[in-house]
C-alpha cells in the first residue's frame, strides 16, 4: 500500500495537509465500572446471534 | 399530466430505507417472510393500504438499459423452494403512514421508508421514528399471535446475510451516472470512518477482529444495479420515482444502519455535499485504483490510519478524501446550515478521532460499539476470539429501549442523545416539511376514503367521475392551504397548484 506516491490532495484541487501518517491507533477506555450497560450485556445470551439468521435483503 | 418548469431543488431531496432484522421466537429464515407479513399487518397506528407499484423499475439502470433480471442470493431460493406466494400487495402489505411514510415487507424485513426531507435534521429524526413504528409494531404482533419478536436495526446476521439500510437523494438527470459516480464513490469509501456502525470480525475474505463497515463483506463490484447479491458500492439502479427526463433518485446502499441519530444526519450530509458539488460546484478528482478493494481496506484498518489506493500505485487516506471535499464545498458552493453542519462537525470529528477518543465515541457508532467490546472483554478477561462478542454486537442494535446496548448508552449519557420518544412518535401522525412528503401523508389521513392507490411519485384519487391521478413532484413546495382543504375536491386543486 505504502511504496508508492502518497497523495495528501485530490488530482484537480488544492487540498490541506492533515497530520504525516493520518490519525493513529485510539485509546479505548471504559465508559466507568458497572453499571446499566454492564448488567444488560451480563444478561447477554451469549448463543443469540448463532441462532440469529436472516434472509438476504436488498 | 400539466406542464412543469423545473426547478433546482435546494436543500436536495432525501430519505432512507430501513430494512430491520426480525427474530421471532421459535421461528428461523425459512419462516421469515410469513413472519414479516404478519407482522406488518400487526402495525396499530393509523395507515392507509393501497401502495401503486405502477412505477417502480429495479432493473432500470442510470448507463441506459434494463437488466433482465435481478441476481438473487442462491441459499434464499432454498427457502423458497415448493412455497406458493400470493400478489405483491399480499406479501409486501404496505402501509402508509399520515407523515407520507411507507412500511412494508420487504424480502422478510420489515422496511420503513421515511418521508422524503430537505432537513437533515428532520430525516434523521424521521429515521429513529422508525424505530417506533416497529416497537409499536412488534408489541402488536405479540398481542396477535402470542410470539416475542425482536427488531434489530442494522445489516448482518453474521452468517452471510445482509440486509440495508438505502439512501435516496434527488439529483438532476443531466448530472448523468459518469459524473454521479466519479463525484459520490471517494466520498462512500472514506466516510465510513465517520459513519460506519462497526462490526465483530468478518463474513468475507481475510479474517479480522472488528472492522468499521457492516456492509462492507458484502460488495463485489464497484458499480452495476444489483441489491440482493453481487452488490455494488455505487448502485446504478434507475427508478426516480418522479419524471424521469428531469430526474435520478441516488440509489445509495453502501452505508449502514445507524443508531446514533446524528451520525444518520452526518451519513446523508456527506453524500450531499458530493451531490451538491457535481451539481453546482467542482468534486474532488480522485481516481480509486479499486473501490471495492479501498471500501474493504478502510473498514478493516485497525491501524485507523485507512489508506486508500489511487491509481497508478500512488495513495492518500480516507481523512484527506473527506477534506477534499470539505475544501471544495467551502471553494465553489454557497452552504446551507445543513453543509456547514456536515463540514463543521466532520472536521471535529476527525480531529477527535486522533487526539480525543472519549469525544469521538459519543457521536459515531463502530467508536461507540467497540469501546463496550472492549470494556467487556478487559471485565470479562476474554478477547477478540470469543464468539460470544457476536451478541454484543447485534444487541447494540436492538431498538427496544429496555434491552439495547446503544439504548444503555444513551441513558448513561456515553452517546449523544436521540430526539425524545414523545418527539419521535408526534412525528409519525403528523408531516414536518411542506413536500410531496407532506401532500402523500395528508392525502391518506384526511381523504383515505377517496384514495384508491398512492406512492411515492401520485396519487390516484377515486371520485364520482372516475380516477384521478394527481403527479406528486419532488421539487415543488406544498402550500399551508393543503392542511385547510374542506372537501376532497378542494384537496385535489391545492395538490394541482403546488409549485
Amino acid at each position: 500500500m505504502t511504496d508508492g506516491d502518497r497523495l495528501t490532495r485530490p488530482l484537480n484541487e488544492p487540498g490541506k495537509k492533515t497530520e504525516e501518517g493520518g490519525p493513529g491507533r485510539p485509546d479505548v477506555r471504559k465508559p466507568g465500572g458497572d453499571n446499566e450497560l454492564m448488567r444488560r450485556m451480563r444478561k447477554v445470551d451469549p448463543d443469540q446471534a448463532k441462532r440469529y439468521r436472516q434472509r438476504s435483503g436488498q | 399530466m400539466n406542464e412543469h418548469v423545473l426547478r433546482d431543488p435546494k436543500p436536495i431531496l432525501a430519505g432512507i430505507e430501513t430494512e430491520y432484522g426480525l427474530l421471532v421466537e421459535g421461528h428461523g429464515a425459512e419462516d421469515q417472510i410469513d413472519d414479516a407479513i404478519t407482522f406488518v399487518r400487526s402495525y396499530p397506528g393509523p395507515c392507509f393500504v393501497g401502495w401503486d407499484y405502477h412505477y417502480e423499475s429495479p432493473r432500470a439502470d442510470l448507463r441506459g438499459f434494463v437488466l433482465e433480471r435481478l441476481t438473487v442470493d442462491p441459499e434464499d431460493v432454498k427457502y423458497e423452494t415448493g412455497r406458493q406466494r400470493g400478489t405483491d400487495h399480499e406479501i409486501r402489505s404496505d402501509r402508509i403512514l399520515p407523515n407520507g411514510a411507507r412500511f412494508y415487507n420487504d424480502h422478510g424485513h420489515p422496511e420503513y421508508s421515511t418521508p422524503e426531507c430537505w432537513s437533515l435534521q428532520h430525516l434523521a429524526a424521521h429515521d429513529a421514528a422508525g424505530e417506533r413504528v416497529l416497537l409499536q409494531t412488534a408489541e402488536a404482533f405479540q398481542r396477535e399471535t402470542g410470539l416475542t419478536a425482536r427488531v434489530y436495526k442494522n445489516n448482518t446476521d453474521f452468517h452471510g446475510a445482509s440486509y440495508g439500510t438505502h439512501e435516496n437523494y434527488l439529483v438532476r438527470r443531466d448530472v448523468g451516472f459518469e459524473a454521479l459516480y466519479k463525484a459520490v464513490t471517494p466520498m462512500l469509501v472514506a466516510r465510513q470512518i465517520l459513519v460506519g456502525s462497526g462490526k465483530v470480525g468478518a463474513e468475507s475474505g481475510k479474517a479480522c477482529t472488528y472492522q468499521l463497515s457492516q456492509r462492507a463483506d458484502f460488495f463485489t463490484e464497484p458499480f452495476n444495479a444489483e441489491t440482493l447479491y453481487r452488490r455494488p458500492v455505487f448502485n446504478t439502479r434507475d427508478e426516480p420515482h418522479a419524471r424521469p427526463q428531469d430526474w435520478i433518485r441516488l440509489h445509495v446502499i453502501a452505508g449502514d444502519a445507524n443508531m446514533i441519530a446524528s451520525a444518520t444526519a452526518r451519513k446523508i450530509g456527506l453524500v450531499k455535499l458530493a451531490i451538491e458539488l457535481v451539481q453546482r460546484g467542482e468534486p474532488p478528482l480522485w481516481r480509486l485504483a479499486d473501490p471495492v478493494e479501498a471500501f474493504k481496506a478502510v473498514s478493516r484498518d485497525e491501524t485507523y490510519r485507512f489508506p486508500v489506493q489511487l491509481q497508478g500505485r500512488s495513495w492518500t487516506t480516507a481523512a484527506e478524501i473527506l477534506e477534499s471535499y470539505f475544501a471544495a464545498a467551502e471553494q465553489t458552493l454557497d452552504l446551507d446550515h445543513d453543509l456547514k453542519w456536515t463540514i463543521d462537525t466532520s472536521r471535529a470529528l476527525l480531529l477527535d478521532l486522533s487526539s480525543n477518543f472519549e469525544e469521538f465515541k459519543k457521536h459515531v457508532d463502530w467508536a461507540a460499539k467497540r469501546s463496550i467490546l472492549e470494556t467487556y472483554m478487559d471485565d470479562e478477561g476474554i478477547d477478540w476470539q470469543d464468539p460470544g462478542l457476536t451478541a454484543f454486537d447485534l444487541e447494540y442494535h436492538n431498538i427496544d429501549p429496555e434491552e439495547g446496548l446503544h439504548a444503555a448508552l444513551e441513558q448513561m449519557g456515553a452517546v449523544e442523545a436521540n430526539p425524545n420518544i414523545e418527539a419521535l412518535e408526534s412525528l409519525l401522525t403528523s408531516q414536518s416539511e411542506p413536500n410531496r412528503a407532506s401532500a402523500r401523508g395528508l392525502s391518506v389521513s384526511k381523504y383515505g376514503e377517496n384514495l384508491s392507490s398512492a406512492c411515492w411519485k401520485s396519487l390516484t384519487f377515486e371520485l364520482d367521475g372516475g380516477p384521478i391521478e394527481i403527479e406528486l413532484l419532488p421539487d415543488a413546495t406544498y402550500p399551508a392551504e393543503l392542511a385547510d382543504a374542506v372537501d376532497v375536491g378542494s384537496f385535489i386543486e391545492c395538490l394541482r397548484g403546488a409549485k
